[in-house]
């Protein structure tokens, strides 16, 4: 099985759990008060997809407002970008916003977004709705989920998503259709939580 | 017994005298002692377990004579205060004093362990009474009197002494060469004595193995002795005494040999004692010289004593034959007396014969009748001397009655003499103690009254006291001496010990991280394996790592030592890896720190604490700069800080306090997000991962008065790492606050937190233009990867190092940081920021250099500052092998890149503008496309 190595750089407010969900996903592992990320953090990981082997090298990235000067250089060449806010904030989802609108502007062309509302198993106190989100990120030809990493909800799921939307490396030989299609998918996540 | 003298005589010409020998010491004390000698060597060796015996082998076998005896021990517990006889004995393997209700019982009643006992005695206490102290428990004993005391008080000091020395020297003297001799304390008692109390003479009537075959004095009052608290060894010991009270000759030590074969030994030994004595000097001599080799050999207590004790033997033998001569003479003398009588008799016998055999041989009645009349003569004169004689005894008499009657006046008359006298004698006393009184009329008369008598009195029982005092004081010094000898002698063991220990560790570790390396390096084998193989490669680095989980760091045997889970400042000490399959290096990294913690905190660190020491006031020099560089030991870091931070900022009184009510009254912008990041700061850190921490608080506060006190940066994600680091380090939080000021605005240069952080970005461009000239392969590496190391090395410089490093480490280039942060040329710098980057990147080179994948590179260069162990080479690295490093250049290409930057910035905005523009006009565009396809729907 070829190895395919997938740039991946998550990015949004501070605070969100971007860290926590790179955690859950690498590790399966969940702390309550990780260290903030001061520039990047790297990890990766490796998943399977298709008959191909998806090496994951994922860049978290801070999120405090005066960090985003560096963003241009974790998302440069970057496959795909999970951009996450917070159920539970709806500032939260306007940073978000903002770094689509960056990425549209300054990212990769061919870039693959993932929306991820995090915090979903705090549904009780949630700020933004699935629904305002998923508009949204039909909209731009995102894939929506809402995740928990504490409770290890639909993280995998963001990146199976990611992996499903990235084009094969030889479209011919593998004859999907999805995957020519960039930037407007046909398949659309409908995975949610809660 | 002494050991050389028993070889000695063994091999001498007279295999007899090991016999002799072996009873001398009984011949003085008593016949008890002999017969009980006697039948100990007949069944010797058969019950081993007898305390008597045992004290008899030893005893042979030691150079101390063995010590026992009785003695009253005040029973503690239970209702019952009372003074209960027992018999004592030192248990010499143990160091024990068992002691047992009377000598003949098998099993002890209890013991008492010495070795880590001190002894005491009170003058205020009854005569005789001592006390011996243990961790658990006082033992409060009386010996007969005081000398018996003394001598018990002294010779258990001696046996702890010799107990503990002998125990020393086998555990220092084996392998530790460093190790200071010990024989500065060997003989405390030896040279003590002419300060302390003279050893006593043993009194042998209440010591000794002798003692044991007496019946216990008391044992008639048996109820009250019972030990109440052992009855089932009392039960034991009464049966064995049952036992052995039966008849059977051989079964009990104590049994005693019938009258007559004692006395028979006792005659034999007479013998033998004479022949010993008859024996021409060559057979003494060796034994003078065994004296002399044992004085030599011992050279520890006082030989002499044992000396004089065989001498003393000896001289008891000459003096039994010459009070024998000595009777025999005065047998004579009175059989010439009676001999001279019994002349004197057969004298008178034979004058008579001869009167009657002349009255018989007259011839005639006339002759005859002659000799009566002379006879009649004969007798009427004796008879008239008579009456003359009894005449004079009367006068004499009578004189005598007359001087009996002028004795008594004259009697009488001294008595009135006498009499008179002390009246006169009380009457001056009287008038003196009235002149005293009229001398000094404030005196008190009740004083006064106190005759002279009573004073005397008074001063005796005080020279009483004073004398016992003394003893007391000598006994008191002695004892403490010997404490203070055996103290350092076990505090000497120890640190040897804790240092062999800290050795083995240290190499344990090494081994174990070499195994580690190993099993890792199969692990990265692993697919190239055979299945068989790899099972058993898995397993066993499951087992390694599970080691780690399970034990815990509390209770893994690694760390059985001083060094806890956590450092002086509550850090982890072991790095926490996030990345499971990177665990096993998670525990080579740990067992490597230890063994290089290990290995220096004995030696180097020893060295630089004392130079610390000597260091009173703190100025800036070279000296103390490379002191610094080697990091401050943790008790002086506090104090180095805050006198670093208070060098450089302004520090206004009562303007922390201002910032602190600013903050009550108007909360900052920044709150939300200084809240945020507090309890997710320095997680790795004890005092800050608990949430009832204080430190949480105070770390708040300071970030919040940074806040207010620059508005332009306010809060910046990092500055909460910093404030932690001075928070742990300096304690108080207005110094804490100053320390993240003087770092802010005075170490860094400007804008590296403010809006858009270029001060850092700036200082990123600067730090690979000095990579690449200072380690131009790796850069080269490095680009032919594509690897941006910006990624990586960016927060290194924001937060100085803090999570990256390992917390050892870290503090040691916070402490060069902070002392080197000083203005050079009117500009500060942070010079040490980047000569320890790029020695850290040189200490991994050979490593990285081995990468040849970006997510390799990438990967390992995520973790690698975690794994640099070795502080000191680190150091040696950024301040020597980093030469030359000029601050210059550092300034100069800083102010070079900052301009670059600036126009950079420009033309992104330029060009930013450009596209949104354009893009803005694509969309309305698109827009009136889409407009139009709906119009077509």
């Amino acid at each position: 099985m070829a190895i395919r190595e997938l740039k991946v750089c998550l990015l949004g407010d501070t605070g969100v759990g971007k860290s926590s969900i790179v955690c859950r996903f690498v590790q399966d592992h969940f702390d309550h008060n990780i260290s903030p990320t001061i520039g990047a953090s790297f990890m990766t990981k490796t998943v399977p997809c298709g008959n191909e082997l998806h090496k994951f090298l994922i860049w978290d990235t801070a999120g405090q407002e005066r960090f985003h000067s560096l963003a241009p250089m974790y998302y440069r060449g970057s496959a795909a970008a999970v951009i996450v806010y917070d159920i539970t904030k709806q500032d939260s989802f306007v940073t978000l916003k903002k770094w689509v609108k960056e990425l549209k502007e300054h990212g990769p062309d061919n870039i693959v977004m993932a929306i991820a509302g995090n915090k979903c198993d705090l549904a009780d106190i949630r700020e933004v709705t699935f629904k305002e989100a998923k508009e949204y990120a039909d909209s731009i030809g995102a894939i929506a989920v809402e995740t928990s990493a504490k409770n290890s909800i639909n993280i995998e799921e963001v990146f199976q998503g990611i992996s499903r939307k990235i084009p094969p490396l030889d479209p011919y030989e593998n004859g999907e259709i999805g995957a020519m299609k960039l930037g407007r998918p046909s398949l659309q996540s409908t995975n949610r939580c809660c | 017994m002494d050991d050389g003298e028993m070889e000695d005589v063994a091999e001498g010409p007279c295999g007899l005298s090991r016999i002799t020998l072996s009873q001398e010491e009984n011949v003085n004390t008593n016949n008890y002692g002999n017969s009980e000698q006697i039948s100990m060597t007949d069944c010797e060796g058969d019950k081993a377990e007898r305390p008597i015996e045992d004290c008899q082998i030893k005893g042979e076998k030691a150079k101390l004579k063995k010590l026992c005896g009785y003695l009253h021990k005040l029973g503690m517990k239970g209702p019952l205060k009372a003074w209960k006889y027992r018999f004592f004995s030192f248990d010499e393997k143990k160091c024990h004093l068992v002691y047992y209700r009377i000598a003949t019982d098998v099993c002890p009643l209890g013991s008492i362990d010495l070795c880590t006992a001190t002894f005491d005695m009170k003058v205020e206490m009854e005569e005789g009474t001592f006390e011996i102290n243990t961790p658990s428990k006082v033992f409060i004993l009386k010996a007969v009197n005081n000398h018996a005391m003394t001598y018990w008080l002294q010779q258990l000091q001696l046996r702890r002494w010799e107990f503990c020395k002998g125990d020393t020297g086998i555990a220092t003297g084996t392998w530790l060469s460093t190790e200071t001799p010990v024989s500065d304390f060997d003989s405390p008692n030896a040279n003590d004595d002419c300060e302390f109390l003279p050893p006593v003479k043993t009194p042998t009537e209440v010591v000794g193995s002798a003692i044991a075959s007496l019946p216990a004095p008391q044992e008639s009052l048996s109820l009250q002795n019972i030990s109440l608290k052992h009855p089932w060894k009392e039960l034991q010991n009464t049966v064995r005494n049952f036992c052995t009270s039966k008849p059977t000759p051989g079964n009990s030590v104590f049994h005693f040999e019938k009258p007559e074969s004692a006395s028979e030994e006792k005659a034999g030994k007479e013998n033998h004692g004479l022949e010993e004595l008859s024996k021409p000097v060559p057979k003494l001599s060796p034994s003078l010289n065994f004296a002399r080799k044992a004085r030599r050999l011992n050279g520890v207590t006082n030989p002499s004593h044992e000396w004089v004790s065989t001498e003393m033997g000896y001289i008891e033998k000459f003096s039994n034959p010459h009070q024998q001569i000595k009777a025999l003479t005065r047998e004579l003398d009175s059989q010439k007396e009676l001999v001279k009588l019994l002349h004197r008799t057969v004298e008178a016998a034979h004058q008579e014969k001869r009167a009657c055999s002349d009255y018989l041989n007259a011839a005639e009645e006339k002759d005859r009748l002659e000799l009566v009349r002379h006879k009649v003569r004969q007798i009427e004169d004796l008879r008239q001397r008579v009456e003359v004689l009894e005449k004079e005894n009367k006068d004499l008499q009578q004189t005598a009655s007359l001087k009996d009657v002028h004795n008594t006046e004259l009697k009488e008359h001294i008595q009135m003499l006498m009499e008179k006298n002390s009246a006169k004698q009380e009457v001056i006393l009287k008038q003196t103690e009235q002149l005293l009184i009229q001398n000094e009329p404030e005196f008190v008369k009740a004083n006064t009254t106190v005759t002279l008598h009573q004073l005397w009195k008074k001063i005796d029982s005080l020279m009483d006291d004073l004398e016992a005092y003394k003893t007391q004081n000598q006994f008191l010094n002695s004892e403490i001496l010997q404490l203070t000898n055996l103290w350092r002698n076990a505090s000497e063991k120890e640190k040897g010990l804790l240092m062999k220990c800290s050795y083995l560790e240290a190499r344990n570790c090494q081994i174990e991280s070499k195994y580690l390396i190993v099993l890792r390096k199969l692990q990265e084998a692993l697919p190239y394996l055979d299945a068989e193989y790899c099972e058993v490669i898995k397993n066993l680095i499951g087992d390694a790592l599970q080691s780690v989980t399970k034990d815990g760091p509390n209770q893994s045997p690694i760390y059985f030592n001083p060094v806890s889970e956590y450092d002086d400042y509550g850090f982890m000490i072991i790095p926490h890896y996030e990345v499971e399959h990177l665990k096993l290096l998670a525990k080579i990294q740990a067992l490597e720190i230890r063994s290089n913690k290990l290995l220096t905190q004995d030696v180097v660190d020893k060295s630089l604490k004392t130079k610390w020491d000597n260091i009173e006031e703190l100025a800036y020099s070279g000296e103390l700069k490379n002191l610094i560089r080697c990091g401050i030991p943790t008790e002086h870091r506090k104090r180095v800080w805050k006198w670093l931070v208070n060098g450089r900022a302004r520090i206004i009184p009562n303007y922390y306090a201002q910032l602190l009510k600013k903050c009550e009254n108007s909360p900052h912008p920044a709150t939300q997000q200084i809240e945020l990041d507090i309890h997710r700061t320095l997680t790795n850190n004890k005092h800050f991962t608990c949430p009832t921490s204080e430190f949480i608080h105070k770390l708040r506060r300071v970030l919040l008065a940074f806040s207010w006190h620059n508005p332009t940066i306010g809060y910046c994600q990092g500055l909460n790492r910093l404030a932690a680091v001075a928070l742990l380090v300096l304690e108080e939080e207005e110094n804490a606050f100053y320390c993240l000021v003087d770092i802010v605005h005075n170490i860094m240069p400007a804008d590296y937190y403010s809006h858009n952080l270029s001060g850092s970005q700036v200082d990123q461009r600067v730090f690979k233009d000095f990579l690449a000239e200072k380690l131009p392969r790796l850069t080269s590496h490095f680009q032919q990867h594509k690897i941006d190391l910006s990624l990586i090395t960016f927060n290194w410089f924001l937060v100085v190092f803090v999570d990256s490093l390992v917390s050892d480490i870290l503090l040691r280039v916070w402490d060069a940081f902070l002392y080197e942060g000083t203005k050079v040329m009117g500009l500060w710098n942070s010079w040490v920021i980047f000569r320890y980057a790029l020695a850290i990147f040189k200490y991994n080179e050979e490593q990285i250099l081995k990468f040849n994948e970006e997510s390799d590179i990438y990967h390992y260069l995520s973790f690698f500052t975690k794994t640099i162990c070795d502080g000191r080479k680190l150091m040696n690295i950024a301040f020597n092998e980093m030469n030359p490093f000029r601050l210059k250049i550092l300034q100069n290409r800083r102010a070079v890149h900052k301009e670059k930057m600036k126009m950079e910035l420009f033309e992104l905005e330029k060009m930013k503008e450009e596209y949104t523009k354009k893009k803005d006009d694509e969309r309305t565009e698109l827009d009136m496309v889409f407009s139009e396809d709906e119009e077509e729907n």
